[in-house]
């Protein structure tokens, strides 16, 4: 057993988070949120000098071969940085989806999203049940040489800037779910882009017969495939929001030592110290969970059960570690001038996205 | 010892259902669907004040001599049902909650007549000065300062978290008129009769949910009347204590909460379980729901026996454990409801929230409240004295046998 990161690893996390300590503090975050861009096309192209667009492609599509814990390296501090450029989605996402794909056109898109040329998103949240495919409604009816799509997906992360979308669909009435390429120009795509609470861009996406010829199907039957793509995208996911729980138990302890009511600092009350041992343990529980996850998923061994354990353990310790930091920081946790609500609007849409807390915590009990 | 169920209820009830039916005007509605915090819209909120007003309805808890309407105990809940089923935007408690009643109590004869009848109809709106960057939950130890001069006071300092100060045309408020004895001691209750007064400036807070709901108000040589103060110099703090308890006891705060029960699992019929079926049918749903409303119900037994002058709501720890219980109940209704509904309730929509704005919503009116008043709802267990002090004040009450 080992699960310290390599000395590359180590190297790649430290240039990733020199980056940003660098390019993005909170303020220009906050700016950026605010001005008509989606996210930072600067930061994406560094993404890609850095490397990180084409990490988890294989070598034989043109990526780096990188492994889930390579991601994992640097994801923690795009958490900590509360980054809104969606890597999670198009390159963990979209890219994984792609990559499980042998069509030509899958390599074509691989190749640009590595670059950074191009983007796409993966349209699979449809709202209350998606939290496992099988719940999936968007259905592929086969039309002559390919497929007509028709439903609705309501979280699409860059939904509206992509080139084109990674459909989850039913194929048939009771098929298996499969994965499509659907162009951002095609007839009967209508995307409404809205601003996540969390500051990142997304869309609706309704499809009502969008044609997609055979050279689209991705992947005819992706049940298995899914299994895998969604883990790897929880497990970065879920290393973000330790990034995320990690920050806001540092401000917390910090903003307790400097708050002074009744003559001393807050932190000296025994009600709030105790507050900041629960939100130490609850870190310490989600950076165990996180560590040995990603290095189960290394040896090819992370089960569906700990895919649950880990979403259901960040889902749930997240909120408590928000709640906390709010409470301790009184009414300016409330404000949206300070870090702290955004830091706790990051990890509800952590716990929202991919089966909430409530979900993967039952779903293990059943297991 | 028994509760009243006679026709004569029911006649009443029918009577404020009709009422509620045919009285707002359709933006009021709109408003009071999307409500996401104790404060609803302002503009509309007042509209609606002074229909109740009209109808001699805005006050039910006052004394009958000062525009109350000597209801029942059934009454006061069957009002207060009704006008949540309705979905009518709450009344904001500064005026009617707060200030009004301590006038009642303790103002002077001259400052009942000046100021309870602006009140009652909703020509003027209070904000409440109370806290300060330096003085949250300790509040006494408040700097906000002002000096006598002459038949006026000096005021220079500032307060936050002053709901709605950018709103309101009147203050009351806590300020230091000595550094003498205990910091309690040095606290005078004061009335400003204006908010533009030369000096005073407001500024807007934006909170986490996107609205500019709190406030910081700058005082910087402010001259203001000595006839605007409660009680007497340095005694304030005794004033704000008997303020307290309108704030934070003799409430009718369950039916509100009963109705977020209600939204909560009307949306569940509609929302599918990832575990197959309705989240309704779901076994998980239904004890958290249950649970959740079997506290609902305990807290509107408090209130009850509050409202009817029960000796368990003269224990001094009664306000603050209604406020304990309240706050961490609408915590947890709203964390439920947020949960339910999921990644729907992560766009942020602040336009289609605002009353008239006509921006259809993403998705169901439930997906877009719910996220919002959860995170209004973090809220609750700061102000008003946060959870922490209450639950010192409670603990003093048991280990002290008070």
């Amino acid at each position: 057993m080992e699960f310290a990161f390599s000395q590359e690893q180590d190297m790649l996390r430290d240039s990733v988070s020199r980056y940003l300590e660098k390019n993005y503090d909170f303020d220009t975050r906050q700016a950026l949120v605010r001005s008509d861009d989606p996210w930072s096309q600067d930061v994406w192209t560094q993404f890609a000098e850095l490397g990180l667009l084409a990490l988890p492609f294989s070598e034989e599509k043109g990526g780096l071969g990188g492994s889930i814990s390579d991601c994992v390296a640097f994801a923690e501090s795009f958490g900590k940085h509360l980054v809104v450029e969606p890597y999670t989605y198009a390159i963990m996402l979209a890219g994984a989806a792609l990559e499980a794909s042998d069509t030509d056109l899958a390599g074509e898109w691989i190749e640009k999203l590595a670059t950074g040329e191009a983007i796409a998103a993966f349209a699979y949240e449809e709202g209350a049940g998606t939290s496992t495919p099988d719940m999936i409604g968007t259905t592929a009816v086969a039309t002559g040489d390919g497929y007509s799509l028709t439903g609705e997906k309501k979280l699409v992360i860059a939904g509206a800037e992509a080139d084109a979308l990674i459909v989850a669909a039913r194929i048939g009435e009771d098929g298996p779910v499969g994965l499509l390429l659907v162009d951002k120009d095609a007839p009967g795509l209508t995307v409404s882009a809205y601003t996540t609470i969390d500051g990142r861009s997304a869309a609706k996406v309704r499809l009502d017969g969008v044609t997609v010829d055979a050279a689209g199907v991705l992947v005819e039957d992706a049940s298995e495939a899914l299994k895998g793509i969604l883990a790897s995208a929880i497990i970065v996911q879920s290393a973000e929001a330790v990034g995320a729980m990690g920050a806001l138990m540092a401000i917390t302890g910090e903003y307790s030592l400097t708050r002074k009511q009744f003559g001393k600092p807050i932190a000296m009350f025994q009600t709030v110290a105790h507050r900041l041992a629960d939100m130490k343990i609850a870190y310490t529980k989600a950076l165990s969970t996180l560590t040995y996850t990603t290095a189960l998923a290394n040896s090819g061994a992370a089960t569906p059960r700990d895919i649950s354990v880990l979403k259901g353990q960040i889902g749930k310790l997240g909120r408590e570690i928000g709640e906390a930091a709010i409470q301790t920081h009184g009414g300016v946790g409330m404000t949206d001038e300070l870090n702290v609500s955004h830091y706790h609007k990051r990890l509800l849409a952590y716990d929202a996205q991919l089966g909430d807390h409530s979900y993967h915590l039952r779903a293990l009990g059943q297991l | 010892m028994n509760v009243d169920f006679s026709p004569e209820l029911e006649a009443f009830r029918a009577e404020v259902a009709e009422f509620f039916a045919t009285a707002p005007t359709p933006a009021i509605r709109e408003a009071g669907r999307k409500t996401t915090s104790v404060f609803a819209p302002f503009k509309e909120c007042m509209e609606w004040h002074n229909i109740l007003f009209q109808k001699g309805w805005v006050a039910p808890h006052w004394p009958v001599e000062f525009g109350g309407t000597g209801w029942s105990v059934e009454q006061r809940f069957i009002f207060a049902e009704e006008y949540r089923k309705a979905d009518l935007p709450p009344l904001l408690p500064q005026s009617l909650g707060m200030v009004g009643p301590l006038l009642i109590d303790l103002g002077t004869k001259e400052q009942q007549e000046k100021y309870l009848p602006g009140i009652l109809n909703g020509d003027d709106f209070w904000a409440q000065g109370y806290s300060e960057p330096g003085a949250g939950s300790d509040l006494a130890s408040l700097s906000c300062r002002a000096e006598p001069d002459g038949d006026d006071y000096i005021i220079n300092g500032s307060k936050i978290w002053t709901t709605y100060a950018h709103h309101a045309n009147r203050m009351f408020m806590l300020v230091r008129t000595s550094n003498e004895g205990k910091k309690q001691q040095g606290i005078t209750f004061l009335l400003l009769d204006r908010m533009d007064y030369p000096g005073m400036e407001v500024r807007p807070i934006y909170g986490l949910d996107g609205f500019p709901e709190q406030c910081e108000v700058f005082f910087e040589n402010v001259r203001v009347p000595q006839a605007g103060r409660v009680g007497e110099e340095n005694e304030g703090w005794t004033v704000a204590k008997h303020l307290l308890k309108h704030e934070r006891g003799g409430s009718a705060a369950s039916p509100t909460l009963m109705r977020y029960s209600e939204r909560a699992r009307s949306a569940a019929s509609q929302t599918p379980s990832p575990f197959g079926g309705m989240m309704a049918d779901d076994p998980v749903f239904q004890s958290e729901i249950g649970a959740l409303e079997a506290s609902i119900a305990s807290l509107s037994h408090m209130e009850k026996l509050a409202i009817a002058g029960h000796p368990i709501s003269r224990d001094p720890a009664f306000p603050s454990m209604n406020k304990t219980i309240n706050s961490e109940v609408l915590q947890d209704i709203s964390t439920l409801m947020a949960r339910l509904s999921g990644v729907d309730g992560l766009a942020r929509q602040v336009e289609a929230l605002r009353v008239g704005s006509n921006v259809e919503p993403l998705g169901s009116e439930f997906d877009l409240i719910a996220m919002p008043l959860y995170l209004n709802s973090r809220a609750a267990s700061i102000y008003a004295g946060s959870n922490e002090v209450q639950r010192d004040l409670i603990a003093r009450s048991v280990a002290m046998g008070a």
